[in-house]
Order: structure tokens, then C-alpha cells, then sequence
């Protein structure tokens, strides 16, 4: 067997590509991971822990360990900052033009040692670390604020650097591989709640996300208003936004989980507080999953019906109009926070890569299985899918799939040897 | 020992928040002494005990969640051994709160920090 | 003589600006075992680790202590160094002086610094190295079940290049799959064929799993087939028993009224030489068991062909619709513009023989009416339950089972198929309620999970890291009872004294058994109790 056909292309280092790369990579597989951001771990790795007196079978615990193994393993050779450009050949003999894009801040070297945000005279500063979780932890230039975008001869971050990390010159770099097999792992987008402009997420600064809700757990360790700083005591969950609507004819897995997790999580740290979800159907199924139910039925306040419209009274407080379908009437009631349960949409980046690469999308956006029954393969041979951008998962159904994906492209790649070998054999 | 804090820190859970905790530049008293064990089952009672002889003014044992230990039962093991501790401690009349299971996970540094300040307030209730 | 420790500090490029190096250096150099002191910034880039290795080599250091950042991150950087120089990864450690020290604390840290080194110098001086070792394993694997997950893993692994052995409890293959998953065009029969004509798989059934002992790699089977026991030897087992389930009915029903199971009526629906079709179905959903993905895929097929093939009226009683599973909900719109009606309520509705009828009085929370409806069926709510042997074979297996009685504990990081036992996997329906495709992603996972442990014949792994010492052991069985792995067995040494041994393949070094030996016979290498109390000892003496 060559030794190229022997290697794989991991596209996206979120938690299924991770599961995928390790996986080969502990069968002897040489993996290259692409991802396109300058840190590995994708939307998992920005998940909070939801464990009150014991663990919520949340899993964001699982991937700080998974991205440790991966940083550490030395068959998976990472490629952050990068996207694919071209692809040719065919299953055994895949060619991958990628492109890095020019990183000012050259990762290897960088050892996030901080001097340069401190000497950086912007405000906010233009040079900083990515967020403390992020792994590799090195530090980004963001070109909207940094003063040489602007004209300015500003050197001081790349005079101070100590290991000279950082270089302000210089084009992006293409390269191109020779593998064996692809997995296509890029992940989802959250659905951008700003569509459903009644909701007024964007307008109105206590009507938050699901997402930004595990942010605030994640920064602040508690649940504080992001405008004024105080702990909310009255919080609303609108499940279902962006999912099992007109626009998208799937449930998104994760949001039922996700709501009454934190939910709990919120109750734990102030039993005081009245938690209501707003719902269409509850997704308890799942192992482990229906006894923390029965838990939270006794505090939370369940209401069948999701409403339409928000509004902001004058007193900065929101209030929710719902159907409160066993009167049969129009209700009101006031929260201090509304959190939208954001459901999984494709991700943007999808069409384009699909065109790229030649795969198939689904009529719903993500990336097409060749059949029900073969989850992890595209039209082409040798193109594998894995985790959410194939549909919504949540975390545990990633790992498996990334590592279904794993199985999958080891045996082609097996098989496809095995068959070259048995044709050279007869020429 | 200059009444320092003792912490045997699991490294799956416990240990990289503590590192997270640095990452966000959260503060905590200086006098905590971190040692770092596989899983918070390896912490044994000579362990805590000969802390305290040593003069640690607190000895904190930390692991995963209960229900999430990647050994499934160290945890939950320690918790027990904490809780005799705790009774040894009362038996000869010291504060039994002085030694206690805090679980945690890696992704939790404010909950890092939070324990630490936690059995700094109890050092100073119990008057060391 | 004592060996020679080598310390290593860097300040991250001057960063660490608390820390007083020059005092940091004075004070270390007195430390017992210490005979160089190198100060190298950055030292985890390719010129410091450069520098160090051959710091290591010109000055014959025997062990390593490296003062820097956290070794979350670092500490296989390191330990590569150190064995390019060829030292044993295991002699070194790490003082945390950025992230737990320099970085968390204002004002200046200097003498935290000399502590948190003194510790890791302590407990250096105490390292013994550790080896590795190529251990070999058996490549066959045991696939307990006979059901459609078993056959689709025992094909898989027979094409990745395992000998396979199905055991069935039942005389015939394939029976194990009920009605309850639509196999969308999977032909279990054909399925049935090609695994009796794979050579490397062999079928043992009717045939039953009597006692196992033995660690991964190498498990000994006690198989009962037949009148007669047999003894095998395996690399790996997979589980793949399925699940059973009950109908959730009140008893005092007549049983002369048409209240199926969904298989009953997926019967009714094929048969041909029925001469009623029934006018209305009831359908009973999600009252009973929270955990009904599988029932409602099977009520969502149902109803569709109910209504499709014999135009019934069909009626949907239920507290929620699970959709969360792969072109459920696109099912559900489906089967609502079809005209099933879904009538959700949240206190299960009254059920009540009446002429050879069912009547149902129910609520609809939408139309908040109270709703009686006289059904020719009624399609019970079916719970899924752990199939019957679940819990005998767990205990022969040694393995824990989740709240619900199903196969592997409630753990984050057991998910998706490994059990607390390496080389011990679940797959499909024994380990929880799974629809198809998560059914599927099993097989494939179980498939390379197995291939990377079993492929190569071998498995490299640490030569007792943990260790029981035979004198001192006195057999209490402590360990054997407490190891979360279950990787402790007793054998006899010479002398014919029975004594626990930890099998290095099997052992995850998390040390439970080295605390809880009540004869302090186990020693985890690293983590000893010298090593430890050595730490704990330093602590607070400058």
C-alpha cells in the first residue's frame, strides 16, 4: 500500500471530526484535521457543564479530554486557519488543494504569553486570546481594529513578541495532500433567531439564545443579565425556534435537552427562581435522559404552545403572549428573561464545500447520506459525512457517528489497497 | 505548614479547571497547594491525615461530577472516605468541615474557584 | 549514589513577571538530588527543546523536573525530550507555575514557586521508570445475540478481518427483531444467509453465555449449547442482546375485544385473508414510558398503512410525539396530512370494554373538549424493557447496568459503546432505546473500536504501573470487589498462596485499588504513597 492512500482528510475539528480523527488515527491511520477557525473543538467546546448535585449527562465534559488526546496525538497532524480549494481523484487517491489563510500570529510559536495585548493601543485591543477554553490557546489579530488595517505603522505587538510569532506580511499558503479517504465534518450553524424578528432577539437585550445562555454559564460560572448584571429570577424557554417550523421539517435534537438542563442548572444555583418552558413536544427519550425529567416536571413550569411575540414593557421586563390552550384564550405574562431555544440549522459554509467536493445536500440543507441506512456515506466513494452536518445530533450522537464515519473509511481504505495490491499482482 | 490549603486535584476534572482558572485570570488565596492524582479514588486517608499533622489548615479532595467519574466509582469512593475524615476531625475535636469532596468538571473554573473560597471561609469560621 | 535531577525553568518569554527567577534558582540548587538548574525561555519550542535534550545528554541528568506551564498540555512535549534522550518518560514531572501559580495570584509569587518546585522535585526522586510492553491478544470476537444489530456487527467485523462466533439463545438467527423497527428495506433473511455462508463466522445457537473469566485479549467463554458445555477463548466481546417489550394495558380488560400489539396489527395489515378491516384505531403513545422513539416510529408506520391500506379512521392518543430521531417529524406531517388524528393529552386516557368495542374517553388538550370515541382496535402502548437475560448476563459478565436495567452504566464517557471493562462493548437496542440509524452508527463504531485493540495481534501497554505485592497481599478481595475496570484477579503464585494480580492490558491506572488495599499491598508507580505524601510532606516547609 502507498503511503498516502493511507491517509485521511478530517474536514472540521468540532467534536464528531475529533471523534473521527482520533479513531483512525488509534488504528494506525495517519490524519490530517482541517479546520477553518484558529482553535479546535468547534460550538462543544464552548458548552458549559451542567451538573447540579450530580452530572446532567450533558457531555461538554467529554470534549476538553477529546481535544487534549487530539493535540497530543502524533498521528493527527492539525491544520487550523485552513479551508479546501480543490479536490480530484478518487477514492484511494484524493488530491486536496487547501489554503491557510495568512495567520498573523504564527501558532506554533506563539506561546500566549499575553505581551502583546498588553503593548496593543487599541481599545477594545485588537491583538487577544481567542477564549480561555480554546485549544490550541494562542492568541488572535483581529484585522477590524487592528491600526496597520487602518494605515498606521503600528508595530509594537510584533516588536514585543518574544518568540516572534507574529508577522504582519505575507500571503495565505496553499498546499496540496494526497489522501486516501475524506470525512466531512463541518457542523452546523445555530439557527440565527434575528429571522424570527417577533421573538426580538437583537432588539431586546434580555431575550437571549440557548447559546449565549451556556456562554454566560461558561464566563460568569452563574446566570446574570447581560445588560444589568443582576440574577434573573423569572426566565421563560421558547423551545422549537428554528426547528419543526414551516422552513424546517426536522426537530433539532438537542433544545428540549439543553432547555431543561439549564433549567435545572438555573434552579440549582437559585432555588428561588420560576422557570417556565414554553413547548410544542418534550424530547425526554434518550438513556439517561427520562429520569432527570421526572425530576425537573416537580419545579419547572411546563406550557404546551409556543408563543408568537415578545415585547419590552417600559420597565425593561418582557412580556410573552401564548395561547394558553387549556382556557382557549390569549395570555400575557412577564418575564425578566426569555431564552430562545435555538434549533441546528446547516451550516452556511455547506453549499459551497458541497459544490467543492461534488456531494449531494439534502432538500433541507445539510449534507445528503447515500441512503437512510448509510448515514455516513455521500454520492461519492471514498467522501465521508460525520456529526451534525449531516443533520441535527446532539453531543454523544456525534462522537458516534464521527466514529461510525471513522469505521466506515478505514474499511474502504482497507478494501481499496487490498484491491490494488490484487490488480498489480496480475499485471 | 503555614496554614496552607492542600487540594488533591483529579487530572481529568479538577486539575485542567484549575489551569482554566488560570487562563481566565480568576484569583485565589495563595496558600493553596495543588497535587495532582489520576482520579480522586487514589487519595487515601494517610494522605489527607498526614496533610493535617503536616499543618495544612484545610485539605480539599476534588473529582469529577457524581455520575461522570472516568473511573466510574473513585469519586463516589472518596466522598466516603471524606466523610470518616470528617468524623476523625470531630473526634478529636477539630472542625470536620476542614477536610471536604468538592466534584467538578474540567470545564468549571468559576466552580474551582468557588470551592476554594468556600474552605477559605470555613478556615476562618473554625478561627485558624 | 543519588540520581541526578535536572530542573528546567522557563518564564515564558519573561512573562511570569512576578516570579523572582534569581531567588527561584538559588533556592533550588540546594535541593537534595539536584545537579543542574537550566533556565530556558520558551522552552516548549523546537530551540528550547533542543537545548534541553541536550542539557540532558551532556550532563548524564537521570530524571527531569520542568518548571513551566501547566502540564495539561505540555507534559507529552516533554516526555518525547526525555525519551529522545533516552530516559523514561515516567522520570519527570511538572511544577504548574503559570497557570495555578503565576497567573491566578498578584504580588509576587517567588516563594510559591520554590515550593510548588521542591514538591515536584521531592516526588521525582521518589519515580521509578515504567516499561512498555507488546502484550498479544486473541483476534477472535464473541457477538452475543442474534438479532439484527448481532448479524450486522458479526458481518462487519468478518469483513475487517476478525473470526467472528454468533451466539443465539434462540435455534434460529434473525427472530430476535421486532416489529417495532421498521427495517426500511434491510432483508433480515438474506442477512441471515450471508452470515451462514461467511466462513469466518461460525453460528453457535441455540447456545448461551454460562461464565466468563479473563481480561481483554484474552477472555475465557463457558459457552452451554446444547446438552454440553464448551470453553473458549476471546480478544473481545460485544453485547448485542436487543430489548423486549411489554404492553402497557390495565388487566381487568377483556381479552375479547381487538387490543393489539404493533406487531399484531402489522400482522392484520399483511394478511391478506382478513375479512374485517377495521373502521377506527385507537393508538396509545408516550403515557406510559417516557423513553418512546421506537414506539412512535412504530405507531407513525402504523397508522400511515393502517389508513392508507384499509382507509380507517385512525385516532392518535398521546402526551407528546418524539420526533427526535432521523425523518421522524417529516413522518409525523406526513401521517397528520394523511388525516391520522394526534389527540395529546396529559393524564392517559380512560380505556373500557364495551360490545365487543373500545371505548376511549379522552381529553384533547388543542380542542379542550372531553373526547369519547368507540374503536374496532386499539393499538396498546408497548414500554421497551431490557431484553430477559439482560440481568444474568451482567452479573457474569461482571458489568454494571443503567437505572432502567438496560446494559452500560449512565456515564459521559463510556457513550457510545464501551462498558467500565475494556474489550466489553453494547450495541443497539441492550444498551437503550436506539432507532435505526443510531442502531447502525453503533455496529460501525463497535466495528473500529474493535479493529484498533485486536487487528495487529498485539497491544502495547505500561508493564505494571500498578502492581500487588504477593507478600504482602493477603487476599481479602478488597481490590478484586472495588476495581471499576474490573481488572484484578486472583491466581496462585508458588508456594500455592492465592494472591490478586492486576492485569496490565485491562488496568487504567486510576489507582481506586492502591487506596483501598487494606494491606497497602499495591503500589501505582508515580503515584505511590511515598510519592504522594513526599509532595504533601514539602508543603509549607520554607
Amino acid at each position: 500500500m502507498n503511503k498516502e492512500s493511507n491517509n485521511v482528510l478530517v474536514v472540521g475539528a468540532g467534536i464528531s471530526g475529533i471523534a473521527s480523527a482520533l479513531e483512525l488515527a488509534n488504528s494506525g491511520i495517519n490524519v490530517y484535521l482541517l479546520e477553518k477557525e484558529a482553535v479546535i473543538g468547534g460550538h462543544s467546546a464552548s458548552f458549559c457543564c451542567k451538573a447540579t448535585d450530580v452530572c446532567s449527562q450533558c457531555s461538554a465534559c467529554v470534549v476538553p479530554d477529546k481535544i487534549k488526546e487530539t493535540v497530543s496525538h502524533p498521528q493527527i497532524r492539525l491544520l487550523t486557519n485552513s479551508t479546501i480549494r480543490r479536490l480530484s481523484g478518487e477514492l484511494g487517491n484524493f488530491r486536496v488543494t487547501i489554503t491557510q489563510k495568512l495567520q498573523y500570529i504564527d501558532q506554533e510559536r506563539c506561546i500566549a504569553c499575553g505581551l502583546c495585548t498588553e503593548v496593543c493601543p487599541t481599545d477594545p485591543k485588537a491583538i487577544h486570546p481567542s477564549f480561555a477554553e480554546a485549544t490550541p490557546f494562542s492568541y488572535v489579530l483581529d484585522e477590524e481594529l487592528c491600526l496597520r488595517f487602518k494605515g498606521e505603522k503600528c508595530d509594537l505587538c510584533r516588536k514585543g513578541c518574544p518568540t516572534k510569532a507574529i508577522k504582519f506580511k505575507g500571503e495565505s499558503k496553499e498546499q496540496e495532500l494526497s489522501v486516501g479517504a475524506l470525512i466531512v465534518a463541518t457542523g452546523f450553524d445555530v439557527f440565527d433567531a434575528r429571522k424570527k424578528g417577533s421573538l426580538g432577539y437583537g432588539r431586546y437585550p434580555n431575550v437571549l439564545t440557548g447559546l449565549d445562555l451556556e456562554q454566560i454559564f461558561t464566563r460568569e460560572g452563574c446566570l446574570k443579565l447581560p445588560a444589568s448584571g443582576v440574577e434573573p429570577r423569572n426566565i421563560a424557554f421558547i423551545q422549537c425556534v428554528g426547528s419543526r417550523d414551516e422552513d424546517h421539517d426536522y426537530c433539532s435534537h438537542v433544545c428540549c435537552k439543553y432547555a431543561m438542563k439549564l433549567s435545572g442548572l438555573i434552579k440549582y444555583h437559585n432555588p428561588d427562581a420560576r422557570v417556565t418552558i414554553f413547548y410544542i413536544d418534550l424530547q425526554t427519550a434518550g438513556k439517561g435522559f427520562a429520569q432527570f425529567y421526572e425530576e425537573y416536571k416537580e419545579n419547572i413550569r411546563f406550557v404546551r404552545g409556543v408563543p408568537v411575540e415578545i415585547l419590552q414593557t417600559a420597565s425593561g421586563e418582557l412580556e410573552v403572549r401564548f395561547e394558553d390552550i387549556s382556557q382557549g384564550k390569549v395570555c400575557r405574562d412577564t418575564f425578566e428573561l426569555v431564552v430562545l431555544s435555538v434549533g441546528i440549522s446547516p451550516s452556511k459554509e455547506s453549499w459551497d464545500l458541497a459544490r467543492t467536493l461534488g456531494i449531494n445536500l439534502s432538500d433541507n440543507g445539510f449534507f445528503a447520506e447515500r441512503d437512510s441506512m448509510n448515514t455516513n456515506e455521500t454520492n461519492i466513494d471514498g467522501i465521508f459525512i460525520a456529526g451534525t452536518c449531516q443533520g441535527p445530533k446532539d453531543i454523544p450522537d456525534s462522537i458516534a457517528h464521527g466514529i461510525a464515519a471513522a469505521s466506515k473509511a478505514r474499511q474502504v481504505l482497507t478494501e481499496s489497497a487490498s484491491q490494488r495490491q490484487g490488480n498489480q499482482g496480475r499485471h | 505548614m503555614n496554614n496552607c490549603i492542600v487540594a488533591f486535584c483529579c487530572e481529568h476534572s479538577a486539575y485542567p479547571a484549575a489551569d482554566l482558572a488560570g487562563k481566565l485570570k480568576l484569583h485565589y488565596p495563595e496558600n493553596l497547594r495543588i497535587i495532582r492524582v489520576p482520579c480522586a479514588g487514589r487519595v487515601d486517608l494517610i494522605h489527607i491525615l498526614k496533610a493535617f499533622e503536616k499543618g495544612a489548615a484545610a485539605v480539599m479532595v476534588m473529582g469529577c461530577e457524581g455520575g461522570a467519574c472516568h473511573h466510574m466509582t473513585g469519586n463516589t469512593r472518596t466522598k466516603e472516605r471524606v466523610k470518616y475524615c470528617n468524623l476523625l476531625l470531630r473526634e478529636i475535636e477539630a472542625d470536620g468541615r476542614l477536610v471536604a469532596m468538592f466534584n467538578l468538571s474540567p470545564n468549571a473554573p468559576h466552580k474551582f474557584v468557588g470551592a476554594v473560597n468556600e474552605i477559605t471561609k470555613r478556615i476562618k469560621e473554625s478561627g485558624r | 549514589m543519588e540520581t541526578k535531577i535536572g530542573v528546567f525553568i522557563c518564564n515564558c518569554s519573561g512573562t511570569l513577571n512576578n516570579i523572582d527567577f534569581d531567588a527561584v534558582v538559588k533556592k533550588v540548587v540546594e535541593l537534595p538530588g539536584v545537579t543542574s538548574i537550566k533556565f530556558i525561555s520558551p522552552l516548549c519550542l523546537e530551540e528550547g527543546k533542543k537545548k534541553m535534550l541536550s542539557c540532558i545528554r551532556e550532563e548524564n541528568i537521570e530524571k527531569v523536573v520542568v518548571a513551566a506551564c501547566s502540564p495539561e498540555f505540555k507534559e507529552h512535549v516533554f516526555r518525547e525530550v526525555l525519551e529522545n534522550a533516552g530516559l523514561n518518560g515516567h522520570l519527570f514531572s511538572m511544577a504548574n507555575i503559570k497557570e495555578q501559580c503565576s497567573w491566578v495570584h498578584e504580588g509576587d509569587v517567588t516563594g510559591k514557586v520554590v515550593e510548588l518546585i521542591k514538591m515536584a522535585v521531592s516526588r521525582t526522586r521518589l519515580l521509578q521508570p515504567v516499561k512498555m510492553n507488546n502484550f498479544s491478544v486473541n483476534r477472535e470476537v464473541l457477538v452475543v445475540g442474534g438479532g439484527f444489530e448481532a448479524i450486522n456487527a458479526a458481518l462487519q467485523l468478518s469483513r475487517a478481518g476478525l473470526r467472528t462466533t454468533l451466539l443465539e439463545r434462540e435455534a434460529v438467527l434473525g427472530t430476535g427483531t421486532t416489529e417495532l423497527e421498521n427495517l426500511c428495506g434491510f432483508d433480515i433473511n438474506a442477512m441471515v444467509m450471508e452470515v451462514k455462508g461467511d466462513e469466518n463466522i461460525e453460528i453457535l445457537a441455540p447456545a448461551e453465555v454460562i461464565e466468563t473469566s479473563g481480561k481483554i485479549g484474552d477472555f475465557n467463554v463457558r459457552i452451554r449449547k446444547g446438552g454440553e458445555e464448551i470453553s473458549r477463548k476471546y480478544g473481545a466481546l460485544v453485547i448485542a442482546t436487543g430489548y423486549q417489550t411489554k404492553l402497557a394495558l390495565e388487566s381487568k380488560l377483556k381479552s375479547d375485544v381487538n387490543i393489539v400489539s404493533q406487531e399484531k396489527l402489522c400482522h392484520m395489515l399483511e394478511d391478506p385473508e382478513l375479512r374485517i378491516r377495521p373502521r377506527t384505531i385507537g393508538f396509545m403513545l408516550d403515557f406510559a414510558d417516557e423513553n418512546s422513539r421506537l414506539p412512535t416510529l412504530a405507531t407513525l408506520n402504523n397508522a400511515l398503512a393502517a389508513k392508507r391500506k384499509w382507509g380507517s379512521e385512525v385516532y392518535v392518543f398521546c402526551k407528546n410525539v418524539k420526533v427526535d430521531s432521523e425523518r421522524i417529524e417529516r413522518l409525523y406531517q406526513e401521517a397528520r396530512d394523511c388525516g391520522v388524528m394526534f389527540l395529546k393529552s396529559d393524564v392517559s386516557p380512560k380505556v373500557a370494554a364495551e360490545n365487543g368495542k373500545i371505548k376511549i374517553e379522552a381529553k384533547d388538550i388543542f380542542l379542550g373538549e372531553d373526547i369519547n370515541l368507540t374503536c374496532d382496535v386499539l393499538v396498546a402502548e408497548e414500554c421497551l424493557l431490557p431484553a430477559e437475560e439482560t440481568e444474568a448476563l451482567s452479573s457474569i459478565l461482571n458489568i454494571r447496568r443503567d437505572s432502567r436495567g438496560f446494559y452500560q452504566d449512565e456515564n459521559v464517557h463510556l457513550y457510545p459503546v464501551a462498558s467500565e471493562k475494556k474489550g466489553i462493548f453494547f450495541i443497539g437496542g441492550c444498551r437503550g432505546n436506539l432507532d435505526l440509524s443510531r442502531v447502525l452508527t453503533d455496529v460501525s463504531s463497535v466495528v473500529v473500536s474493535i479493529y484498533k485493540l485486536l487487528s495487529s495481534g498485539n497491544i502495547l501497554a505500561e508493564v505494571e504501573r500498578v502492581k500487588v505485592d504477593p507478600q504482602k497481599c493477603v487476599a481479602c478481595l478488597t481490590c478484586i470487589r472495588i476495581c471499576p475496570h474490573n481488572a484484578i484477579q486472583l491466581v496462585r503464585v508458588d508456594g500455592g498462596k492465592e494472591v490478586a494480580e492486576i492485569c496490565d492490558l485491562a488496568c487504567e491506572a486510576c489507582g481506586i485499588c492502591a487506596a483501598m488495599c487494606p494491606a497497602k499491598a499495591i503500589t501505582f508507580q508515580g503515584y505511590r504513597d511515598e510519592e504522594i505524601l513526599a509532595q504533601v510532606e514539602t508543603i509549607g516547609e520554607s
